[in-house]
């Protein structure tokens, strides 16, 4: 079975968003700077709760931000 | 670095140095299981003292600046946190079944009834910094590579 593959945008979001800093970011989701971090360099998947935080601190939909692949 | 990445470098910095002074005392007195005198045992239970009061000090100092700072933890460091304490208490537990048969058997091979009441002792004590060093190299290795929540 093949292993499925969750990536996301969350770099480029930043940029379109006034080029928000990752520290910015972190602090509008409630996590440290290094997951965002972990995030963007695709080390970490998150949990649901905080893929939606991300996505509304983005004003964006969760498929705009995370994208399943299989 | 978060600060549960350098509470675990400072883990592995202090039970690390804690196997170099048990190696070292252990080389230099000929033997590892006898302890020949007092010098020795109290030097070695005064590392372990050091050792774990190091640990218990510096978990009040990151949980005082956990509390005082916002976000300086998050789910994933939970996350790798919870991970590493499970590997930990396998390993542990794996390493202390595996002392005690070692110590049964070769004592039952040697048709003695008695064991010296330092080897259950020492069996406590490899089995607690087996724990504290497992914990940190896993902690420390989660870090490095790619992590997924669903899997915790």
């Amino acid at each position: 079975m093949a292993r499925a593959r969750i990536n996301n945008r969350i770099r480029r979001l930043r940029f379109d968003h006034n080029e928000m800093t990752q520290e910015e970011l972190a602090g509008r989701v409630g996590c440290t700077r290094q997951t965002i971090i972990a995030l963007e360099q695709g080390k970490y998947v998150p949990s649901i709760e905080l893929a939606f935080k991300i996505a509304r601190a983005f004003g964006v939909p969760l498929e705009e931000v995370f994208q399943y692949e299989e | 670095m978060s600060i549960s990445q350098k509470t675990a470098w400072a883990q592995l910095a202090i039970f690390g140095a804690l196997v170099i002074a048990w190696l070292v005392l252990f080389i230099t007195n000929g033997t590892i299981f006898y302890w020949q005198n007092n010098t020795m045992k109290i030097t070695f239970y005064w590392l372990c003292a050091a050792a774990f009061a190091g640990l218990v000090l510096m978990n009040i100092v990151a949980s005082i600046v956990k509390n005082r700072t916002k976000s300086v933890t998050d789910e994933r460091d939970r996350m790798i946190f919870r991970k590493a304490s499970l590997w930990a208490t396998g390993t542990s537990y794996t390493v202390v079944v595996a002392l005690l048969l070692a110590l049964a058997i070769t004592y039952m091979n040697g048709a003695s009834e008695t064991v010296p009441v330092n080897f259950p002792l020492f069996i406590v004590f490899v089995g607690g910094v087996t724990l504290v060093l497992t914990q940190a190299i896993t902690a420390l290795i989660m870090y490095g590579r790619k992590v997924n929540y669903g899997e915790s």
